[in-house]
């Protein structure tokens, strides 16, 4: 299966000093999901800022769909490179409606994109509203499908479900998945939640102080829980770490 | 660092170095021009003058600054703790001083307190026999800059008290401090970050003041600049002049921010529990005291010198009402349109373009960029002048080109003055908005495939509006105002309202100058208070925020 993404040896550095990213290298199939999983501080936010384009690698090179995104001399601009990227805070224009800010990167069939992207994500009743009438759940929704209706070839999602509670975010993480696997694109996001990653997630990236620890398929997790840094690293996670490392043992 | 420049220079990035290095020519023409040596009269100007310059330019400023933060602390301090009749009317019209250059309040004192004068000749019908109150002196003209500057520190103080959290003043009373300790070793030092930023203003308006000091007879840097280049006729050694002028702002500038750094605390503010809510009734001895405090710099900062100009005004009015004056009027509107206009313009190409510009070093470009709000009329002006010539001679001697009509026949170099003078007042605010908004809108657009400039007029512009439309009128006013750099830079046929009331002024016919004066404060007043109008209601909401 052809990668959709490769990334070799990328480093990020804001300060010229300390390194966000430091020397990461790795491949995600076409059609797959993965999750970066790590603490804050841990380089995930910079990582999907620097394949979207938004920051430029300190080294290293970035590949997505076989072509060469950046790399020492050159590097190509976030509007070309037919990502897409839901922010952490949805980053809705606040004085569009909701199908404005659907259509705002459509340059042709404009309503017929909308009204789709509506009726994906279930929100038909609410193309006049504007963003500061939405819940985080509906507004999340909208900004995913904005992306979406660029039809991008790689989708990333940072921090997806933080701003949510923990029924919302159970229905959207199966939402999210079910939208993804419609439009057959690959994705890419963003947790601290180790739960979020194991329900939805194809393979799992764990960063460490900007540096890869671990990279393996979901369904291999189990296995790797015999490896100490594995087991260490859902540790620090702390997220019902006990539970969670049960749960996976089962 | 180097090895990925040729990688990550893009067009924004030449834009933002063409942009602050074209806004810094008069500038880096001063610097530029010192190593050509002192000027023929130099010698005869540091002998008799130069002491006279750099003193009476401190004295201003200590005297100035003083009386200015009395003024501006007190105020602030009464408005925004104690509750009285009229009070939101008072706090409005402790800014309206700020609607008259300080020329105009030191022509209006003469006709008040000079021989013969409004005040003197009430005093005498008074039974009260005195023949003048001599305001031409150093002490008059640091009456007249207080009464007209402090509203500076008024404005950046107040705004202190007011977001102080009621819970500060709880605790320092339930520890049994009396309101005096609470003023002295809580809210004094908590505020100084703000004086001194006020106060910073207030000393840079005293280093531009031209008029004022000029009609006193008081010697400063820019009387000597304006001195020494006109009716000395040495240019070089104005740019000297202004050179040691330049080291004085900067040590200021240094000064201040040494204090402010020193003195700047983390405020922890929640609207919900700000002190509107414990305001104090005013009544009795103190109710009066502190009535007369607050009276003081509304009646000799505005009352007093308008109604000497409206008296002035009445009685020059058959001749001094005239198609001219709309001509006048209509010239300064004018030209501060054009200039508010580039100024706006500018502000919002640097703002985006640097932020667009991935090469970090030249981030420092936008701040010398906004450097001329620091720098008084004089210079600029000097600069312009000396960099425009040389311009010209270059154009006349490769090419044979005459265009010196077109710096000095045309409103373009007064424009562009304008636009380096007071880039800072708009750039400053609408960068801080554009920063709140945050970068993410732009780059969820750009991930959109929607192009920077795209972006820009489509989502970041429209959710900075409000803030560009009060930064353009406040650049209005501060345009409308100017007087230095409008004299030295005018076009020959052009005459603004300032110009006009400095002429009759300068010319002895200070009746004269009322009228125009009196117009030029009514826009003023008029725009103050529809911004003032505008911030409390449509201004005031963000476009569908929550």
């Amino acid at each position: 299966m052809p990668h959709i993404v490769a990334i070799k040896n990328l480093s990020k550095s804001y300060d010229g000093k300390t390194y966000a990213l430091s020397d990461c290298t790795f491949t995600l199939d076409t059609g797959k999901i993965c999750a970066i999983v790590g603490e804050s501080g841990s380089g995930k936010s910079t990582l999907i800022r620097l394949i979207a384009g938004l920051e430029r690698p300190n080294t290293g090179s970035i590949i997505i769909k076989d072509t060469i995104m950046s790399n020492d001399d050159f590097i190509v601009s976030p509007q070309k490179r037919h990502v897409g990227l839901v922010f952490q805070d949805y980053a809705l224009f606040p004085h569009l409606t909701v199908a404005q800010n659907i259509a705002f990167g459509l340059k042709e069939n404009k309503q017929d994109i909308v009204t789709k992207m509506l009726r994906l994500i279930k929100m038909e009743t609410y193309a006049n509203t504007y963003p500061s009438e939405l819940s985080g759940g509906q507004e999340q929704r909208v900004a995913l499908a904005r992306t979406l209706a660029l039809n991008p070839e790689l989708l990333l999602l940072d921090e997806p479900f933080s701003n949510l509670d923990a029924a919302l975010k159970s229905n959207l993480r199966q939402e999210i998945k079910h939208i993804v696997n419609e439009v057959g694109t690959s994705m890419i996001f963003i947790t601290h939640d180790l739960y979020d990653a194991i329900d939805i997630a194809d393979e799992i990236i764990f960063l460490k102080d900007g540096n890869i620890q671990w990279h393996c398929p979901v369904k291999a997790l189990s296995k790797s829980l015999e490896n100490d840094t594995v087991k260490s690293l859902i540790e620090e996670l702390k997220h019902n770490a006990e539970h969670l490392l049960q749960l996976l043992k089962h | 660092m180097l090895k990925h420049f040729k990688r990550d220079i893009n067009q924004w990035s030449l834009y933002t170095v063409t942009i602050s290095l074209f806004i810094t020519i008069p500038l880096l023409a001063i610097i530029i021009y010192l190593f050509d040596g002192t000027g023929e009269m130099w010698e005869h100007i540091s002998n008799h003058f130069l002491w006279d310059y750099i003193s009476n330019s401190l004295l201003l400023l200590v005297g100035t600054g003083i009386i200015s933060t009395l003024f501006g602390v007190s105020s602030a301090w009464i408005v925004s703790n104690y509750e009285f009749r009229f009070r939101k009317w008072i706090q409005w019209l402790l800014f309206l001083p700020l609607a008259i250059p300080s020329y105009i309040v030191a022509y209006a004192y003469v006709g008040l307190l000079g021989n013969g004068g409004t005040f003197i000749r009430l005093l005498n019908s008074l039974g009260i026999s005195i023949q003048k109150i001599e305001m031409m002196n150093h002490f008059g003209l640091i009456w007249i800059l207080s009464c007209s500057l402090f509203p500076y520190v008024y404005a950046s103080t107040r705004a202190v008290f007011l977001s102080f959290p009621k819970s500060i003043k709880e605790s320092t009373q339930l520890l049994g401090a009396s309101n005096r300790r609470y003023f002295f070793s809580v809210a004094l030092p908590l505020a100084s970050p703000a004086i001194i930023g006020g106060l910073f203003l207030v000393f840079m308006e005293v280093l531009n003041d031209y008029g004022a000091a000029k009609y006193y007879g008081i010697n400063t840097f820019t009387t000597g600049i304006f001195r020494t280049w006109t009716a000395l006729e040495d240019l070089q050694s104005a740019i000297y002049l202004s050179a040691l002028l330049v080291i004085m702002v900067f040590a200021i500038n240094a000064f201040v921010a040494w204090r402010r750094r020193k003195k700047s605390y983390v405020l922890k503010i929640d609207t919900s529990q700000q002190q509107s809510a414990t305001r104090k009734t005013l009544q009795g001895k103190k109710g009066l005291l502190y009535g007369m405090i607050l009276s003081i710099p509304i009646l000799f900062g505005f009352v007093l010198p308008v109604i000497q100009l409206i008296y002035w005004a009445i009685l020059t009015f058959s001749e001094m009402f005239n198609a001219d004056l709309f001509w006048i009027a209509m010239q300064s509107i004018g030209v501060a349109l054009s200039g508010a206009f580039f100024i706006i313009i500018t502000s919002i190409a640097l703002i985006y373009f640097s932020k667009w510009n991935p090469i970090k070093s030249f981030q420092i470009l936008k701040k010398v960029a906004t450097i001329g709000y620091v720098l008084p009329g004089a210079i600029i002006g000097i600069g312009i002048i000396r960099s425009s010539q040389s311009f010209i001679d270059f154009f006349s001697n490769t090419f044979g080109l005459k265009i010196g009509f077109l710096f000095y026949g045309s409103s373009i170099i007064l424009i562009y003055a304008y636009v380096f003078r007071f880039l800072a007042v708009a750039f400053n605010p609408m960068e801080a908005n554009a920063l709140k908004i945050g970068k993410n809108l732009g780059e969820a657009s750009q991930l959109l495939g929607i192009s920077r400039l795209k972006t820009l007029f489509k989502v970041e512009l429209p959710l900075v509006r409000n803030v560009i439309i009060s930064a353009f009128v406040l650049v209005f006013i501060d345009i409308l105002k100017e007087l230095p750099l409008t004299l030295i830079l005018k076009p020959y046929n052009l005459n603004t309202l300032a110009v006009t009331a400095y002429a009759y002024a300068d010319d002895e016919r200070v009746a004269e100058a009322a009228l125009p004066a009196l117009v030029l404060i009514v826009i003023i007043a008029i725009l103050m208070s529809l911004l003032n109008y505008a911030e409390k209601t449509f201004l005031k909401a963000t476009p569908n925020s929550k």
